[in-house]
Order: C-alpha cells, then sequence, then structure tokens
C-alpha cells in the first residue's frame, strides 16, 4: 500500500501525557450507575428487580431492539434503583443502580461461548456487550454482520487514536497485546477474506513495534503507520488514508469491501470470546490541565467520574471544565455525577484559564474551515444556507451542501479566528434536515 | 466545587484570531513602511499617519453614530489605513489622505455592514476613487535618498517611451518613482514571507497573479525576460499581489477560486498596461475581480468528499 496524500491536514497539540503510563485497576467504586443506552440503537431492558443481587458479569438488562446491546454487571452487589438518570444533554436515559458489596466477586456461571462458524461467532460478539468503545458506540456485532451481505475483503483495525490527551487504546495495545493478536486471528477467520490492517498513528512508536514484530511473518496482516494529523481515526479519513477508497454518496463502507472497527472494541470482543467475562471495563485516560495525576484507569463501566478523578490524585488547581471525551469531541459535564460508559475513553479536567468562552465575532471568509474539513464540507454554504428564513428554500439549499457527510471533527470550530460555532451550525443544519424529512414522510 | 463550564465542542482552539491575523498584516506591512520613509523621507510618514488615524476614527464615529459597538479593536481599520497610504505618493496632501480613507472605510466597508461583508477591498476602492477624483496620486513624487531625474514612474516613463528607466537592481530596491509603498519589492518580499510563515495566507495568489503578469509579458514582448522582469517590479503589482488580492474579504473563499482571482487580475493588469490609456493596471484587475469573486466561487466551491448524498 503506498502512502499518499492524506486528506487530513490539522496537527493539533498531542498532549499524551499519559502515553507511557501503565493501567491500573481502581479499588472498587461504592455504587455504579448504568445507563441503558450505553451504544447508539434502542436502549436495553432490564432483567433484574431492585434489591436482586447481582455479579460481576451478570446479565442485567438485554437488547431491547434490532439494533441494541446488552449490559452487564460491572461490580457484585445489589440492585438499589431502575431510575432515569438526566446525561448532560438534558435528556434522561433509564439506568441501572448498583451498589458494590466491595468483593468485586464474579459470576460462577460465565463460560467460554462456543464459537466455530460465522454464526456463533456473530452471536457471541452480540453477547459480549462490545459497542464501539472508540467513542461512536455502534453495537460491534451490528457492524460486522455487513460480512453476511458483502464480501468484507479488509478490516482496519483502528488504532489511530488522534485525539489529544487520550491514550487508553495505546495502552490497550501495549498491554493486551495477547488478547489483541487474538482478535485479529477471529477477524482473519469470520470477517475478512484477504487482510486486517492495523492502522496507528506514528505518535505511538512502542505499538507499532511491538505489532509489527508479531505479525512479522503473517503475510495476511499489515500494520499501518499513519502520520499523526487529526481526524485521523475518523472512519472516513482513515479510509482514505489507508485504502485510498472514498465511500460515495449513499453508499455503505462494507459495500467497499472494508469494515472499519476499533481496537479496544476487538480486544475486548476477544477477552469475551477467550474467557467468558463480557464487557465489564475498560481502560480510561484521566487527565488534563487539572489533574494531580494523569494517568489510566482500568475502572468498571458506570463509575462516577467524581470516583474516576479522585482516584487519579484530585485535582491540583480548581476545575473549569470536565470532559467525558478527548477535547475536540468531548462532553461538557455540568456535575461529576456522571459515570463512565462503554465509549467513554477519557475523563479530562481543564482548568479555568482552558475553560474560557469565547464570543464569536463576524466571518471574515479567511477559509480556514474549508480548507481543514476533511469532507471538503463548504461550510460557507452551509451557514448561509441556515441564515434562509424560508423553511422550504433553507432545505434546498443545504441539501446542496452535503452538510449530511460532515464526520463531526471540529476542525473547523477549531481553526475560526473568529471562535464561530461551525460544527454547532452543521449539526443544527444536521437537526433541521432530519425534522424536515420525518415532517414530509408523516405528511404522506 | 463552583460552576463548571458547558460548551459544545471542540473544547480546544487553535488559537487563531481575527486581530491576531490583523496584526499580522500589520507586521508584514513593517518592512515596507520603513523602506517608504527610508527612500521617500519622513513625508511618507506623514501619509501614513494621516490614513491610519482618519480610517480608524471614521469606523469609530461610524460605529457610534449607528449605536454598533465599536470594531476598531479588530485592526482591520488599521490595515486599510495603512495599506491604502502605501499605494499614494508623497504628493498627495493631507486633506486628499484623509478623505480617501473616510471615503474606504464608510462607503466601502461600513456600508455594507463593516468586516466581513464588504464586497471590495476598502483599499483598492480608496484608491481607486482618489485617483478619478485627485490627480497626483499614485506617480509624481521622487525617492530622497538618491537623484532621479524623472518624476515620473517607471511605468509612466516606459509608456512615454523614456530613454532613460531604473535598473532592475534600483527597480528591486524600490529607488525609483511611485506609491511609497510599492517600489521595494525587496521589503515587500520579506512580508510575503512573514505572512506566509504566519500562515496568514497561501502562496497561490500572490505567485499565480505576478506569475500570469510576466507570462503575458513574455508572450507579448516576444519573450524578452528583462521587460517581463521589468513588469513585475514596476508599479503596484507587488503590493497588490501580496497584500490586496490576498484579502479574504473579497476574495474566493476556496484555494481554487483563489488561483482563478489571481490569473484574473494577472491578466486584467496585463491588458490595462499594455493596450489602456492608463500606465497602471494593479487596482483596477482586483477591484474587477473583486466584484467577479462571488461568480468564481460559485463555480469553485468545495465539493463533499464522495459527492452529495
Amino acid at each position: 500500500m503506498n502512502i499518499r496524500k492524506n486528506i487530513s491536514t490539522l496537527h493539533l497539540p498531542h498532549n499524551k501525557h499519559t502515553a507511557g503510563v501503565s493501567s491500573i485497576r481502581i479499588a472498587p467504586p461504592q455504587e455504579v450507575v448504568l445507563p441503558l443506552s450505553m451504544h447508539s440503537g434502542a436502549p436495553a431492558v432490564p432483567v433484574v428487580n431492585v434489591g436482586d443481587y447481582v455479579r460481576i458479569g451478570q446479565l442485567i438488562a438485554e437488547e431491547g431492539g434490532n439494533i441494541s446491546s446488552p449490559v452487564y454487571a460491572t461490580v457484585s452487589g445489589t440492585v438499589k434503583a431502575i431510575e432515569p438518570f438526566e446525561k448532560p444533554n438534558g435528556k434522561s436515559v433509564m439506568s441501572i443502580r448498583i451498589e458494590s458489596d466491595g468483593k468485586m466477586e464474579k459470576d460462577p456461571n460465565l463460560a467460554p461461548p462456543e464459537v466455530h462458524d460465522l454464526d456463533t461467532f456473530l452471536a457471541a460478539v452480540r453477547k459480549s456487550g462490545v459497542v464501539g468503545l472508540g467513542g461512536a458506540a455502534f453495537p460491534l456485532w451490528a457492524k460486522l454482520d455487513a460480512v453476511r451481505r458483502n464480501t468484507v475483503d479488509t478490516v482496519l483495525v483502528n488504532g489511530a487514536e488522534c485525539e489529544p490527551y487520550i491514550t487508553s487504546d495505546h495502552r490497550m495495545m501495549v498491554e493486551n497485546t495477547d488478547m489483541l493478536v487474538k482478535g485479529v486471528e477471529l477477524l482473519k477467520k469470520y470477517v475478512s477474506s484477504d487482510k486486517v490492517v492495523i492502522c496507528i498513528e506514528d505518535n505511538k512508536k512502542d505499538a507499532i513495534e511491538k505489532l509489527t514484530k508479531i505479525f512479522a511473518e503473517d503475510p495476511r496482516v499489515e500494520v499501518f503507520s499513519l502520520p499523526t494529523i487529526y481526524p485521523q481515526g475518523a472512519k472516513q479519513v482513515l479510509l482514505y488514508n489507508v485504502t485510498g477508497k472514498v465511500v460515495k454518496g449513499g453508499q455503505r463502507m462494507a459495500s467497499l469491501g472494508v469494515l472499519i472497527l476499533n481496537v479496544s472494541s476487538m480486544t475486548k470482543m476477544a477477552e469475551y470470546i477467550e474467557t467468558g467475562m463480557p464487557l465489564v471495563d475498560r481502560i480510561v485516560t484521566v487527565c488534563g490541565t487539572a489533574v494531580k495525576q494523569p494517568t489510566n484507569l482500568i475502572a468498571p463501566i458506570g463509575t462516577p467520574i467524581s470516583y474516576i478523578i479522585e482516584q487519579a490524585g484530585g485535582l491540583k488547581e480548581e476545575a473549569g471544565k470536565v470532559l467525558i471525551g478527548g477535547p475536540m469531541l468531548g462532553h461538557a459535564q455540568k456535575t461529576l455525577d456522571a459515570p463512565t460508559e462503554k465509549a467513554t475513553n477519557a475523563v479530562l479536567v481543564m482548568n479555568k484559564k482552558e475553560a474560557k468562552v469565547y464570543e464569536p465575532s463576524v466571518c471574515i471568509r479567511c477559509g480556514r474551515c474549508i480548507a481543514n474539513c476533511p469532507a471538503k464540507l463548504d461550510l460557507s454554504a452551509i451557514d448561509r444556507a441556515m441564515e434562509e428564513e424560508n423553511e422550504e428554500k433553507r432545505l434546498a439549499m443545504l441539501e446542496k451542501t452535503g452538510v449530511g457527510q460532515c464526520i463531526e471533527c471540529a476542525c473547523c470550530s477549531y481553526v475560526c479566528p473568529a471562535h464561530r460555532p461551525i460544527l454547532e451550525r452543521n449539526n443544527e443544519a444536521r437537526a433541521f434536515m432530519k425534522n424536515a424529512k420525518k415532517k414530509s414522510e408523516g405528511g404522506k | 466545587m463552583s460552576k463548571l463550564t458547558v460548551t459544545a465542542a471542540p473544547h480546544i482552539h487553535s488559537g487563531a484570531s481575527t486581530q491576531r491575523i490583523m496584526l499580522d498584516v500589520i507586521v508584514a506591512l513593517l518592512p515596507v513602511t520603513v523602506a517608504s520613509a527610508v527612500i521617500f523621507g519622513v513625508k511618507s510618514l506623514l501619509v501614513i499617519a494621516a490614513c491610519v488615524i482618519s480610517a480608524v476614527l471614521a469606523e469609530s464615529v461610524f460605529n457610534l453614530a449607528c449605536g454598533k459597538k465599536n470594531t476598531i479593536g479588530d485592526f482591520s481599520a488599521v490595515v486599510t489605513g495603512l495599506l491604502l497610504a502605501l499605494n499614494l505618493s508623497t504628493n498627495v496632501p493631507v486633506w486628499q489622505c484623509v478623505v480617501g480613507s473616510v471615503f474606504a472605510i464608510v462607503c466601502v466597508k461600513c456600508f455594507f455592514g463593516g468586516l466581513g461583508c464588504n464586497f471590495a477591498n476598502p483599499a483598492i476602492a480608496g484608491r481607486v476613487f482618489m485617483l478619478l477624483t485627485f490627480s497626483q496620486v499614485a506617480g509624481g513624487a521622487n525617492p530622497t535618498i538618491v537623484d532621479v531625474v524623472s518624476s515620473a514612474t517607471p511605468l509612466e516613463q516606459l509608456a512615454k517611451g523614456a530613454e532613460e528607466i531604473p535598473s532592475l537592481l534600483d527597480m528591486f530596491l524600490g529607488l525609483h518613482g511611485g506609491a511609497i509603498g510599492e517600489t521595494c519589492a525587496a521589503a515587500l518580499l520579506l512580508g510575503f514571507v512573514y505572512l506566509l510563515v504566519r500562515k496568514v495566507i497561501t502562496w497561490h495568489t500572490p505567485v499565480v497573479f505576478v506569475a500570469t503578469v510576466f507570462v503575458c509579458y513574455l508572450v507579448a514582448t516576444g519573450f524578452d525576460v528583462t521587460a517581463a522582469l521589468y513588469q513585475v517590479l514596476a508599479g503596484g503589482l507587488m503590493i497588490g499581489a501580496i497584500f490586496m488580492a490576498t484579502d479574504y474579504v473579497t476574495t474566493p473563499i476556496t484555494t481554487k477560486g483563489r488561483v482563478v482571482f489571481a490569473i484574473g487580475c494577472g491578466v486584467i493588469t496585463f491588458i490595462v498596461r499594455f493596450f489602456c490609456a492608463y500606465p497602471e493596471g494593479v487596482s483596477f484587475s482586483i477591484l474587477i475581480m473583486n466584484i467577479l469573486a462571488p461568480y468564481i466561487e460559485k463555480w469553485t466551491a468545495s465539493e463533499p468528499l464522495g459527492g452529495v448524498k
């Protein structure tokens, strides 16, 4: 494979302060909160009742629809409540609250699943509860299910981890290499007809070296070193930069014969198939200017972020902003009550200075947003369309812009000298289009 | 714990700001400002001061009169005033400088909604306004540090078919008649490099603009490289290509569009200089292309990756 011109261009300060910090398993939290929709798709449905005693790995909520993912107990203890929990975006999500007994007892019934063909493999992935752990949270089985309809010749294992600060995928690759290798073997056997390419940004030299050595003799596995450019890990960008392919309008990536999955997702999938332990914990990077000891923690899913921060030595200065996820795409939190979810790869605490909010000023048409857009969107046209008051005209204008292809990487807002909330505008535009579509379908 | 800030992503920023960009343009214009004072004497500083001060005051007063937020803090008025001044000669009386600046700021920029909304480059429009209203705007002044016989600019001399014209080296150093900021190519190139390093502009517009003029002259003169080089160094081509044709607001937004814009500027400059009565065509070319910019933009808009769904 040749190195071609990358479509992403942005150099961000990495701030990967925790790249060399081995992950540590934290002491069990007193309580975990497990939202029933930690994945995209239909929320899971509880199968336990308040007062039940549960152990780690025990099913507490089963799939609730076509695309869904089960939830397992992540500590041993008593189900305290099944109640709505308010997310930072204001939406309430039904959640199961488990009070830990501190024993961290595993469910004795756990056993590795029987996997001998594609059907049993996909069934196992479905049971593992693994979703896109890089942030997308799309159920892994649903993604792999495409192999039934398309010939997948290449699987890209996404270890780019292009967001600043976050090192949880990096640590996963370095620390759980055995499991990773097992995951690759499974993909070779059941998913990819030809190649498995492990894609890693070149700021993770140790991971690249280690994996290159392991797979040196395997003609079907390639370790692909990518330049450290944001948003290298975005799927459209990764697809292009590694294979040179582009998903055309209306196409699905699988129809090109390619699937992309996150490296931690793949490793956790292998862990379930090997040990029978479903997704109950994960590596979370705790970092940011206000954190005393930036580190990587192996935390039960559902651990309150206040506890996570405490486990990283607490704060050395006043918190200005607390993020779940990275600084480019993460969600700012109102309080520290929120739990870590399946796709929570980082908790970042920024100091007061970094949390400064800038007033947007007029667009000076410098064109940096367009020049840095990996999806090559005409952002000025989207902005103009959103100014249009007539909703029909606005819809027609927006449809021409291709705003639906926005990959939400936030490069536009990052580079804007006028501090204009360009990404927010795009999100508004897409929400508007979705609503308009719903309305027109409803009218028919 | 005190209140946490909650905003939408992203939570980090490149640190770029409108103010910083304008400041960078001002810094990039410093070498040529100093050169103008050295070449044309302190009188050039008087022209600069008159233009900058009146531009800033005009914007301030306009905003106050309209009850708008004062926008002089973005330094764009300083840039306009400075650019206008550098495109004038020392022969221009102070009151004319003031009239030109006020026209540029109020009529060209503020009337259209201020920074980001104007269709034409205020400094260029101001200069063309002065060119049509007053005499002796661009040419006529002599460098004070060297002995120059003719008071005409090299382009005027060429147009008249003068025997003795400044050498190429003098052209590069700016030791000839003309507007105070247009003559010293060396200082302008220094500013160009600074803008490139600071990533305020890309190389496309200036290089394509100048190259187009150069190539047009090469063809027109039957591949006389010296004559073509002379055209590159003479008149306002350098300052226009580096500082005026790269104005964000009045040029297309994509690189592709900017290249088309620059080719247009180059061709029009050549046509005016070669075929028309005016010895200089840079201002006109940029002004005309400013007007065409929205059409070029429509035609060169960014295509979404993979096409529109």
